[in-house]
């Protein structure tokens, strides 16, 4: 029952009218560039956006800069079993040297306080992200995503379309990993589905990222994101040393 | 264990807001209502992601030495706000001022950082609205 009304739930977002498919290459938006978040503002997402949401949807008021402490998930209905794995939760351990160079996936990476690159063909958009060097394919093609055994990965199976004027990205096949940075995780069976839209003077782009995981989850969560394009700019080098883990080690042994 | 009250030249001040993300939660390891300031020499300063991270000697009441580590938003960040590699050099003596570790170790968020002139490093503070 859950996962049906899930099913239904994403089928709504998705919503890809043949007109949307039938659309010239030429027309549609071009959302190249390199994307900033504009710090400490609430993101400005059109309403008719957000009310593309389907309904039971928690909105994550965590976007950019600001996390939420422990014990908070913003709404999200925890299972029983990822309540207590979250309340056992050792923080010290994303600061061990097999944890510190270890991206988070997309579902928290996307909407943290870093920039990214958009790259855009017909068939292909490529999205470069700068936090932890992470680079992600969205297929336009027309190809399904692959069998449900296939290899998961941080950033996912991304494949795309055209709903008018807004780009429309499931992803599945995402490693299991945070959603909150604060000891709640999901399952390697969420789903995600984005809607991206340009602002009227292609200098800003708006999303809703919505997502579900009957593993862990009772409703779904969603964060509505805005960023701002920057000329000139590109995305540097992330190359994380995780020798950063050792110098946080020797604070115990300054006792 | 360092105490905060055997830091010389430290302040301790209400400080409102949320802080910056961090690869690892600020909200968890940091206290982002108080902020420290330290006043010491420098170490050693590394510039490599996740986070830049400045070694501090400092003198405390006793004139013990004590070292702190104060940790930088991501490099890739800080370039952004006029910070490069040899911004801070070992031998030189600094001022500090951050958001202390909720765990009571010798170690902060960087929030700002001074030459002994008294000229900021960088363009801007790094505080709430920073990644």
């Amino acid at each position: 029952m859950m996962r049906s009304r899930a099913i239904l739930a994403a089928a709504l977002l998705l919503a890809m009218p043949l007109a949307a498919n039938a659309q010239d290459e030429t027309a549609r938006p071009n959302l190249e560039g390199f994307w900033n978040l504009p710090f400490a503002q609430t993101p400005a997402v059109p309403e008719d956006l957000k009310a593309k949401l389907p309904p039971d949807t928690a909105v994550l008021d965590d976007t950019g800069a600001y996390e939420f402490p422990r014990g908070e998930f913003g709404g999200l209905k925890l299972k029983p079993e990822t309540l207590a794995k979250a309340e056992k939760w050792d923080p010290s351990q994303e600061m061990a040297l097999t944890r510190v160079c270890h991206p988070p996936a997309v579902v928290y990476a996307m909407q943290g306080p870093f920039p990214f690159e958009i790259h855009q063909t017909g068939e292909l958009i490529v999205i470069r992200y700068e936090y932890f060097d992470q680079t992600r394919l969205v297929f336009m093609d027309g190809r399904g995503h692959p069998p449900e055994d296939a290899p998961h990965s941080a950033m996912g199976h991304s494949i795309g379309h055209w709903d008018g004027d807004e780009l429309v990205v499931d992803t599945t096949h995402i490693s299991a990993s945070t959603i909150t940075n604060n000891g709640l995780d999901h399952s390697e069976n969420i789903r995600m589905v984005e809607r991206y839209r340009l602002g009227e003077d292609g200098q800003k782009l708006y999303a809703i990222q919505w997502f579900e995981d009957p593993d862990t989850l009772d409703n779904a969560g969603a964060r509505f994101l805005e960023w701002n394009k920057q000329e000139g700019q590109y995305i540097y080098p992330y190359e994380c040393d995780p020798s950063f883990a050792l110098e946080y080690q020797e604070i115990d042994g300054k006792d | 264990m360092n105490r905060p009250a055997l830091i010389l030249a430290a302040s301790l001040a209400v400080f409102a807001g949320a802080a910056a993300k961090a690869h690892h939660s600020f909200a968890v390891y940091f206290d982002g209502e108080k902020i420290i300031t330290l006043k010491g020499t420098v170490k050693s300063f590394r510039f490599t992601n996740p986070h830049g991270l400045i070694v501090l000697e400092v003198a405390d009441d006793e004139g013990k030495r004590v070292e702190w580590r104060s940790e930088t938003n991501a490099p890739v960040v800080l370039m952004r706000r006029g910070w490069r590699r040899d911004s801070v050099k070992p031998g030189e003596t600094i001022t500090i001022d951050g958001w202390p570790a909720r765990d009571g170790k010798p170690y902060i968020r960087l929030r700002s950082a001074k030459k002994a002139d008294g000229k900021m490093i960088g363009t801007t503070l790094f505080d709430e609205t920073d990644g």
